[in-house]
């Protein structure tokens, strides 16, 4: 019965697969033969005799976990806590014992009814790990290839396991956020580029480039490997530039029954920090420094709000001064005070948006409104199995974070199906995950150009005397002079409720291999990535803010693409005594396209969810957008590997790529690498040294290549549109068509090119007790694809994508670990410097790519790593009139007494540096003030075994690199009249006070608050990202919970040393496209109010049975 | 599979290869996914619709556009000529919109500043690329196909993109004097600056030639396109600017008695939103402005002028643009209904309070076409208070923008979507109307010692003033209606937007406006009458600085406005004005944006020099 299944299904598979039609159909039927398969196999088996004993490892301690199976039969046990195993077996079984990191051990039961088994871990460099197409032994690797410890990155709540690999993997950096299901932003060995700087990551065998991988339940994951030099990336030459990932999902069953794992946690999570925690939160606090604002402008204090400045109090009510009592507000406000304030109000005759009635609030804390805790959880079932023909896997998963905003959450569910099926000399298979992923909420992954307006920018700086809710329940506002310009951030929490993205993603690959003789291999892949991406958006009317908005719109948009990759490698491989051949030659073809499609609707009737459709009847004005892109890429490889008796190891690959990308006649690259490699501890003259149990020096050079930019930018493009070139030339209120040229091509354009070198030393110490791993570098990026500005006498046109920039990254990663059977310890390292050498040959800076209030904080600058800051350098303050007017330049001159003349110069104001000491201080004094690249960030994670319980931390730090705290404008600056810091009254300048940390509150004064070093701050920090402890359950603990599972507490982000003063010093990346693709490297570093990181505290439990 | 066994590697070697060939026998796999999707190459707009929907592109810029930043590209040049020329306030809150702090307080060396004189520099270049693309592309179809366009319409395309590249230039011009002339065939982006000299020769001579091409009727009835008419008003405007009165003269008469402009009846026709007044007689050249016209943002409803509305009520929004005291003051006239600051010259801004309908002083009734004040209807919107309207009157006064206000009535308000809808609509921007060639005559009159003509000039811009003043246009929303009846019982069921200004109604004021009653008397008493008309005619319209700065009288008239004229000074009404920097000798021109120059470089020269004193 069994065996017929399994025949229908191969014919399914071999015959029926088709890449053009009904794909997604097709897997369907494959995942549900599967479990049946699943369900209907299995036999039964005779029992003999019991067989106890004891599992340690070299160094004696009891190892836990370790798989003992009966040959040829389903029968099998696990160790628990003691290192003890029990199990019935025929008296003449084979028993064969496996335990991850260790070399497995059979033994024959012989009639014993006791067996002890010693277990050996792998050495270092005998680990096999997959690399580029093949698997490799790490003493064949000549590369710089670092393994993730999946398990140390797994103990996280996240919903990529990307967010953990900066703590693992020395050379590895991760942006990424607070918000459920936030993007992160993973960058290996530095910037290579000024746009496009995502990792390539090979998930089985498929390519996929983007940072949002959260489709791929971590669970699943078996495996991470970072190639980090061109020696062992260049094999994927055209996008491996910016490093490769490997990740592999291909968790598979062992011949057996159905064995089954449940894991499931839950947890709730907080913010780390909040803005309650550094911004005022009580009314008349607030009044004091708007008083001082006022007076000490020599402007006349508003009594609107508080009433008599001498005596201020609460206002009962704030009506805005928009309400005369003759006209929308006549028989609501019956009683008003001397100051015009309301002070008692007929709340039934009272409607809103006409206008806005509040009582005054004591103290509104705004980030409580909308942060508070938020539940997390992650249930995952997976069953496998199989027998020698076949191995399959399926998992399910459910992925449910909310968000610590109001109406923010992340869900996914996911399916994964993995099988491989042996036919003799064939074998096939798949890897297929089906995800659905749904972000709901209004908060926004990452700022981006919307910062400002978004609730973390300025609007959670909303002033205290706000209530969150008027009289009648409506949201509040600062609609009355004085209470600023922010919105109502609960309400835009609320709004954005039911905004929604959608992520439908069918991610896998089917393959097949042909092991014509044990040395010779073909193998085929088709791996695919389809997907359709959704989201809703909705923006209410606020007649509640002070720049009052009374339409509404609503807008959706889907992008749907699908990607194919074919791969067809031939390997071969061959021992000649000493001589290790291993020979891999390989083809590839890639072609993605994509189609999207976006439409809005303004001035909606009606709001509900219901009617946000963009019908004519619906609303007042539609529009609708369409755009698309398709690219291809077309490549053919070589690897040779050679060894000489363990000793001497060589490596050359070379791969020539095509692109679509790319202009006709320089559409192919090449792309060589060399990798040598020396073991020396084999040498006779390190044989049994104490120290140097076992060394392999490693030394590549490659280069790789990157073509991630929009396709078609190879000739000029017109367009135009309706607000940008259609023109009412008749003047009766009806546009015409007009265009312009939308974008200047390049007709040569070419590969930017990554030329890398590395070397590196794999040690092992003092017995292996002390593993070892360093590796320095040199990356070198030319012919650097990228748009530098042009004239703005060329117009507005997109200038054309050239080839000449070039940036460099020099760096050292290491890695030190011991791994004791009770303890473990390992701490990973890394430094890297960044720095443009050129940009277009000509130009020596370009500023980044967003401005704020104040201006353009970054520059990128030939001989400084790239997104710098910028800007003037404080140098105290004017202490006195006197010296303000010293510092006045003459109307008629234009001389001051004491140069440099500084506009605006007054008692408590900033003095700026005259870098360029011409005398003025002026946008010419603009400097470089900061970098935020880390000096150093380093990983530590620890782990401790005692008896049953076991105990893991990590910590991650990050040293040296600077934040440019942009909230300052607004709660240093009260610019908008937001709320502003704790300390800001009491460290002001005063004459008393002529040290302060801030200058004097003063609403007049635009001059200190110009970008400068006072916004930089020191973002170091160090952080303790995961705690575990758990607890094994030993044989017998319970009759539903089978021995070797597992419960355990987990805390997250539990503790954070930085002297970071802003909300939380691990800032995403900023979420900004150029008209050449992402370029938020160009745009690091900078705090416009970013999803503070959560504190998680979570339990979980997981078993087999 | 004995094969396999037998010969492995020659089997895998023919996988491969088919493999392989199977991708390689579709020889187009990289070209085909090659071409942009969604855009046009130049092929599909080498016709006569390509050329002409390039052309309309040309126009586009006239006002930003959604490719051109924020608020420095306007029409009106309001941050610029109206903000910090005497006329307006930035307006809103102290620290919205920093850039034009830095502008109205004379600190245009300031990054900030430098942001917005960027925007203004890039778009007017995009106006003048924009232009000679379609001359480019004219020139191209007519020699691939040269039965494409009649002369008459290739004349005029030529002529129309001619005049263009001449209005953007002149843009550029007016803000830095030393500017580069790109003309149609130029590739080199980065060329050195002209001299003031060569540019004005540069512009005459494109003005000549777009006057030549151009009918004397907008080509296709379309009233927004350039005529011969326009190139020669708008030669006559250049003409005084360089100073060449004798032959603005020339030019300016010949367009003023053969020409087919006239000055509107009345004042309220000139800024309007209704449809039956706008691009009537006296438009020379205007953006014109469409709401409602299809785009769903309303992105052509005025993008640039959406700030400044009143801050309150109905708009919502923004409240930049406030009139000064200054500009309030300089409305009043005498006993004989001419200009104050003429007759009274040390105390005519002596009022430092809000002006309001109370004060009932004798006014030109242009005050109450251009200013929202207390007391006064605003246009047909009920009457304008301080406490609904102004945004932070320590900041920014308590007055605001009104002529480019639209009236309620007229329809004219963005109703589609887009920002801010309420602070948007299909007012068209005047360029450059009539009433202001008629002043630059005058001018240029004056300077040539014709001081009869020019008082006529002058006077005809006058006796247009007095036709009509601001009626009670009583509003249709009942609660404002019954509001302003209140106040004002003789408004009841008067919706008249206009009056003639003896109306009895208009109680809020007592309005005047006459004629000078002889001929100047001198040159001196002619040019500060011209000027001052000038300033009362135009004010609002982002002219001011510009007049300023050719007069060579900026530094005086600018300084004064802050530390005292006329009995008034602006630093102590508003006290950020304290930080301003003195208006000085290098403010004649706006430093070219520093990045510009960065972007000139050309191996290690900068191929733009910066303006003296910058």
């Amino acid at each position: 019965m069994g065996a017929n299944r399994r025949n229908t299904m191969e014919k399914k598979l071999s015959a029926g697969f088709s890449p053009r039609t009904g794909i997604v159909r097709q897997l369907c039927a494959v995942g549900l033969s599967l479990l049946l398969a699943m369900v209907l196999s299995g036999t039964a088996y005779g029992q003999n005799q019991a067989v106890t004993g004891t599992v340690t490892s070299t160094g004696g301690a009891p190892l836990q976990g370790v798989t003992i199976r009966v040959q040829g039969t389903d029968i099998r046990a696990v160790t628990d806590g003691a290192g003890r195993y029990r199990l019935t077996a025929p008296s003449d079984a084979v028993l064969t014992f496996s335990y991850v990191g260790t070399r497995p051990v059979q033994m024959t039961v012989a009639g014993r009814s006791s067996i002890d088994v010693t277990m050996a871990q792998i050495p270092y460099l005998e680990e096999v790990v997959v690399t580029a197409y093949t698997e490799q032994r790490r003493a064949d690797i000549t590369g710089a290839v670092s393994s993730l410890n999946v398990e140390s990155a797994q103990r996280q709540t996240g919903a990529s396991v990307l967010q953990r690999l900066d703590a693992s993997v020395p050379g590895v950096t991760v942006a990424s956020g607070g918000s459920p299901g936030s993007r992160s932003t993973v960058r290996i060995r530095g910037i290579s580029s000024f746009q496009n700087n995502d990792p390539l990551y090979i998930i089985d065998g498929t390519p996929v480039q983007e940072s949002y991988l959260n489709f791929l339940n971590p669970n699943d994951i078996t495996s991470v490997q970072v190639l980090k030099d061109a020696s062992s990336a260049s094999i994927y030459g055209a996008r491996a530039s910016n490093g490769v990932i490997l990740i592999e999902t291909t968790k598979r069953g062992v011949a057996g029954p159905p064995q089954v794992t449940l894991r499931a946690r839950t947890g709730v999570a907080s913010p780390v920090r909040g803005y309650d925690d550094i911004l005022i939160t009580n009314s008349m606090d607030y009044f004091e420094v708007m008083r001082a604002s006022y007076e000490n402008a020599g402007d006349a204090i508003p009594t609107n709000i508080y009433g008599d400045p001498n005596n201020p109090s609460l206002p009962v009510y704030i009506w805005p001064n928009a309400c005369p009592a003759t006209a929308a507000c006549s028989g609501v406000v019956t009683g008003v005070d001397a100051f015009g304030r309301a002070t008692s109000v007929n709340a039934a005759a009272y409607s809103t948006p006409g206008s806005l009635i509040m009582a005054g609030s004591e103290g509104t804390n705004w980030w409580d409104a909308v942060f508070s805790s938020a539940p997390v959880s992650d249930y995952n079932l997976d069953v496998a199995g199989g027998s020698d023909e076949n191995a399959y896997r399926v998992s399910f998963n459910f992925f449910d974070q909310g968000g610590t905003a109001r109406y923010n959450h992340f869900k996914r569910g996911s399916v994964r199906v993995n099988t491989t099926f042996n036919r003799g000399k064939l074998s096939f298979g798949e890897n297929i995950s089906l995800a659905l992923e749904r972000h709901h909420g209004g908060m926004p992954d990452d700022p981006g150009g919307f910062a400002e307006d978004g609730i973390l920018g300025k609007n959670i700086l909303q002033q205290p005397v706000i209530p969150v809710f008027d009289i009648q329940g409506n949201f509040a506002g600062g609609k009355a002079k004085t209470l600023g310009n922010q919105g109502n951030p609960l309400k835009w929490a609320w709004a954005g409720k039911d905004n929604e993205t959608r992520n439908n993603q069918v991610f896998g690959n089917v393959f097949a291999g042909l092991d014509m003789n044990p040395a010779i291999t073909f193998r085929t892949r088709l791996g695919f990535n389809v997907a359709q991406r959704t989201t809703l958006a909705f923006t209410p009317a606020s007649p509640e803010i002070a720049e009052a908005t009374f339409g509404n719109s609503a807008g959706e948009n889907r992008n749907d693409f699908n990607d194919w990759t074919w791969t067809n490698t031939l390997r071969y491989v061959k021992a000649l005594s000493k001589h290790n051949f291993d020979f891999l030659i390989g083809q590839e073809a890639n072609k993605g396209r994509n189609r999207y499609i976006e439409a809005s609707i303004g001035g909606l009737i009606n709001t509900s969810v219901d009617t946000r459709y963009i019908q004519d009847v619906l609303g007042t004005s539609k529009d609708v957008f369409t755009t698309g892109g398709q690219n291809s890429l077309l490549s053919v490889f070589g690897k040779a590997d050679y060894n000489f008796a363990d000793k001497y190891v060589a490596s050359f690959t070379v791969r020539r790529d095509g692109s679509s990308r790319l202009a006709p006649g320089n559409q192919w690259g090449t792309f060589p690498a060399v990798g040598l490699g020396w073991r020396i501890s084999n040498e006779p003259f390190l044989a049994n040294n104490r120290i140097l149990s076992d060394v392999m020096l490693r030394y590549g050079w490659g280069v790789t290549g990157n073509q991630l930019i929009p396709s078609g930018r190879i000739i000029a493009q017109f367009g135009g549109g309706k607000g940008d070139t259609f023109y009412d030339v008749a003047g009766g209120n009806s546009i015409v068509t007009g265009f312009r040229q939308t974008s200047l091509g390049n007709a040569n354009l070419k590969w930017e090119e990554n030329k890398s070198t590395n070397i590196g030393a794999d040690m092992l110490l003092f017995e292996g007790k002390l593993n070892f791993i360093v590796d320095v570098y040199r990356r070198s990026t030319s012919n650097l694809l990228f748009d530098p500005r042009l004239p703005a006498t060329a117009g507005v046109a997109s200038p054309p994508i050239i080839n000449v920039g070039q940036m460099r990254n020099t760096g050292i990663d290491f890695s030190v670990g011991h791994a004791a059977p009770s303890w473990s310890l390992s701490l990973n390292g890394s430094h890297y410097k960044n720095e443009i050498i050129s940009i277009n040959g000509v130009q020596d800076f370009f500023y980044g790519p967003i401005s704020t209030r104040f201006g353009n904080q970054v520059i990128n600058q030939v001989g400084h790593p790239i997104g710098s800051f910028y800007g003037l350098v404080t140098d105290g303050f004017f202490q006195s009139q006197a010296e303000a007017d010293a510092h006045t330049a003459d109307a008629v001159t234009g001389l001051c007494a004491t140069p440099p003349c500084q506009d605006g110069a007054a008692p408590g104001r900033f003095k700026f540096k005259d870098t360029n000491n011409d005398g003025i201080v002026n946008a010419a004094d603009r400097t470089i003030i900061g970098d935020p690249h880390p000096d150093f960030t380093a990983g530590l994670d620890m782990g401790l075994r005692r008896g049953n319980f076991d105990l893991n931390a990590t910590f991650f730090g990050s040293f040296g690199n600077d934040i440019f705290e942009n909230q300052k404008e607004f709660y240093v600056f009260r610019q908008f009249e937001t709320n502003v810091l704790k300390d800001l009254f009491d460290n002001s300048w005063t004459p008393s006070n002529p040290n302060a940390k801030y200058p004097r509150i003063d609403r007049n004064d635009s001059f200190s608050s110009q970008l400068s070093n006072f916004y930089i701050e020191d973002g170091s920090y160090v952080r303790l990202r995961n705690v575990q402890l758990g607890y094994s359950v030993p044989s017998g603990f319970s009759r539903w919970m089978p021995s070797g599972s597992r419960i355990y507490l987990q805390g997250e982000n539990l503790l954070t040393f930085t002297g970071y003063e802003g909300l939380d010093p691990s800032l995403p990346a900023a979420n900004i496209s150029g008209a050449a693709g992402d370029i938020r490297d160009q745009y690091r570093g900078v705090d416009r109010g970013a999803y503070p990181s959560n504190r998680v505290f979570s339990i979980g439990f997981v078993t087999s049975f | 599979m004995k094969i396999a066994s037998k010969h492995p590697l020659l089997v895998g070697m023919a996988c491969l290869a088919l493999s392989t060939g199977v991708i390689y026998g579709c020889s187009d796999f990289l070209s085909s996914s090659a071409p942009p999707q969604g855009a046009l190459d130049s092929g599909n707009l080498a016709n006569r619709s390509g050329v002409e929907a390039t052309l309309i592109g040309a126009y586009r810029p006239l006002d930003c556009t959604t490719s051109s930043g924020s608020w420095g590209c306007a029409a009106s040049n309001w941050a610029f000529g109206t903000v910090g020329s005497g006329d307006a306030y930035k307006g809103s809150t102290g620290a919205d919109q920093p850039p034009i702090n830095d502008l109205e307080g004379y600190h245009w060396a300031s990054g900030n500043a430098e942001d917005y004189l960027n925007q203004k520099w890039s778009h007017v270049y995009e106006g003048v690329v924009r232009s000679n693309a379609t001359l480019r592309l004219l020139k191209s179809v007519l020699t691939s196909n040269p039965g494409e366009f009649s002369t008459a319409d290739a004349n005029g395309v030529a002529g129309e993109a001619i005049f263009l590249r001449a209005h953007y230039h002149f843009e550029a011009y007016r803000f830095w004097g030393n500017i580069p002339y790109y003309l149609e065939d130029e590739t080199d982006f980065r060329k050195p600056n002209a001299t003031t000299t060569e540019v004005i020769t540069a512009l005459l001579a494109d003005l000549d030639s777009a006057a030549k091409l151009l009918p004397a009727a907008p080509r296709n009835g379309q009233k927004g396109r350039a005529t011969s008419w326009t190139a020669k008003a708008y030669k006559g405007r250049v003409q005084v600017y360089a100073g060449q009165f004798a032959a603005a003269i020339t030019t300016l008469s010949d367009v003023r008695l053969n020409g087919p402009y006239e000055l509107e009846a009345s004042f309220d026709r000139v800024w309007t939103g209704f449809a039956s007044f706008s691009n009537g007689k006296e438009t020379i050249l205007a953006y014109q402005a469409s709401a409602n016209d299809g785009d769903p943002g309303g992105n052509n409803a005025n993008q640039g002028e959406r700030l400044n509305m009143p801050n309150g009520g109905h708009f919502g929004c923004c409240g930049f643009n406030q009139p000064t005291q200054n500009l309030v003051n300089f409305y009043r006239v005498d006993a004989a209904g001419l200009p104050l600051s003429l007759s009274a010259p040390t105390t005519w801004n002596s009022n430092n309070n809000n002006f309001t309908a109370a004060d009932n002083l004798p006014v030109d009734p242009r005050l109450d076409w251009t200013v929202g004040r207390e007391g006064v209807p605003l246009k047909d919107w009920g009457l304008y208070t301080v406490s609904a309207y102004a945004r932070d009157v320590a900041n920014g006064g308590p007055y605001s923008p009104k002529r480019n206000l639209h009236e309620k009535a007229s329809g004219s308000e963005l109703v589609t979507g887009g920002w801010a809808p309420t602070q948007q609509n299909d007012v068209n921007i005047h360029l450059f109307r009539f009433a202001d060639a008629l002043l630059l005559e005058a001018e240029a009159q004056v300077e040539a010692g014709s001081l009869a003509i020019a008082t006529q000039l002058v006077n005809m811009v006058r006796t247009r003033a007095g036709v009509t003043a601001q009626g009670c246009g009583l509003p249709s929303d009942p609660a404002a209606a019954a509001a302003e009846v209140a106040a004002y019982p003789i408004c009841t069921d008067d919706t008249r937007l206009a009056v003639p200004i003896n109306d009895p109604s208009t109680v809020w004021a007592t309005y005047s406006v006459s004629p000078y009653p002889a001929t100047f008397a001198s040159v001196a008493i002619g040019r500060q009458a011209v000027r001052t008309e000038r300033r009362l005619e135009l004010a609002m319209e982002g002219q001011r600085l510009f007049d300023l700065r050719r007069w060579g009288i900026a530094a005086t008239e600018l300084n004064g406005y802050l530390t005292g004229v006329g009995g008034g000074r602006e630093d102590t009404r508003r006290l950020y004005l304290a930080n301003a920097e003195a208006f000085g000798t290098k403010h004649q021109l706006y430093p070219i944006p520093n990045i510009q120059i960065e972007l000139s470089k050309v191996g290690t020269e900068n191929r733009l020099v910066q303006n003296p004193g910058w």
